[in-house]
């Protein structure tokens, strides 16, 4: 038997089928989860705000076109999540200064970091977040300039000096 | 020749750069620019080909938990019917010894109340202990002591607590 679309599971979960939307997130948490986690970087909170961005995209089902792919909707959300739990935190530039203070503590571990894959999470998560956010819209959602500056609610100019200053400083992290 | 900034080269590879004919025919005759697009390219590429992580947890448990209900274990369906099963067999010997003591309680003081219930319950023991089914006689029923009935309605009501706090839990 083939399983169901996620537009029938959107339909079941809005007659009130709550294992028709517990499918819907088995199917797409990992993916939820990476969001958060390229955003966040801290596993516990990550899984806490793409848990948050499941309940929340829950509640507006109802309002979901049906037309539209779940997942880019539901990565959506889910930045959005991040993005707002980043704000109700620390001002950034504290969060810079701990992550440095951080790094200098332990720099026998980063010199350890020898995966490609490591070297490019640590280089993200060195990032401001608010240059992380606009990273993981362009390059792992896929919005254009204008959707980005649209959801985060910014002019099109932040977006890309977000965009170009993060790619410069990982370029440089990453050399 | 004006080389290409690096914000024409970012938007180059985003697909936003407006004159982007004129970037390509540039691109085609300049190898500083044409390596710096490499360079910025391979950046996308790495950026983009990040594993993805694992999830530690199920996120879908609550989804899936707040659905399931009542989906009872075999053993703790068992344990509510055979709860409900002991509650009607009680309920059927107590009913003739009820219905006595139901018009013997009017006392309005507190104390002659709990007088008249404390003398009613060891009447009431007095005649469990001996009690028979005189209407059954095909039916051998053995003789209970007033300890063993005390024992045996402790134990039902042990169950009972059990079995209602086993259900509440699953609920939860």
């Amino acid at each position: 038997m083939n399983a169901p679309s996620d537009r029938d599971l959107i339909l079941r979960a809005r007659r009130g089928e709550t294992d028709a939307y517990g499918e819907l997130v088995t199917r797409y948490q990992t993916n939820i989860f990476n969001v958060c986690y390229r955003i966040l970087h801290d596993r516990p909170e990550a899984e806490d705000m793409a848990q948050e961005a499941f309940m929340r995209a829950y509640d507006r089902l109802n309002s979901f076109d049906l037309e539209r792919d779940f997942a880019p909707w539901m990565r959506r959300v889910a930045a959005n999540v991040c993005l707002n739990h980043i704000s109700s935190q620390k001002p950034t530039s504290e969060l810079e200064e701990e992550r440095d203070a951080d790094q200098s503590q332990r720099p026998d571990e980063q010199v350890e970091v020898k995966e490609r894959g490591e070297q490019i999470r640590a280089a993200l998560a060195s990032l401001p977040p608010h240059y992380r956010v606009v990273v993981e819209l362009r390059h792992y959602q896929e919005m254009s300039y204008e959707e980005i500056a649209a959801e985060l609610n910014i002019p099109l100019s932040d977006v890309k000096s977000h965009l170009f200053r993060a790619r410069k400083l990982l370029a440089e992290k990453l050399k | 020749m004006n080389h290409l900034t690096d914000e024409a080269l970012n938007e180059y590879l985003d697909n936003e750069l407006p004159n982007r004919a004129e970037a390509e025919l540039h691109l085609s005759q300049c190898a500083d620019c044409a390596a710096r697009l490499t360079a910025l390219q391979t950046l996308f590429d790495e950026i983009e080909s990040l594993p993805e992580l694992a999830l530690s947890k199920h996120l879908a448990a609550p989804f899936t938990r707040r659905d399931a209900g009542f989906a009872l274990p075999t053993w703790l369906k068992l344990t509510a019917t055979l709860q409900a099963a002991l509650a009607l067999v009680i309920l059927v010997i107590a009913a003739p010894f009820v219905t006595n003591m139901l018009p013997a309680i009017q006392a309005p003081s507190m104390s002659d109340m709990f007088l008249q219930l404390q003398s009613q319950w060891m009447a009431w023991l007095d005649r469990l202990s001996s009690f028979h089914f005189p209407s059954l006689p095909s039916i051998a029923m053995p003789d209970i002591s007033s300890i063993m009935l005390m024992l045996i309605l402790a134990g039902v009501s042990f169950l009972w607590l059990i079995g209602n706090g086993l259900l509440l839990r699953n609920q939860r």
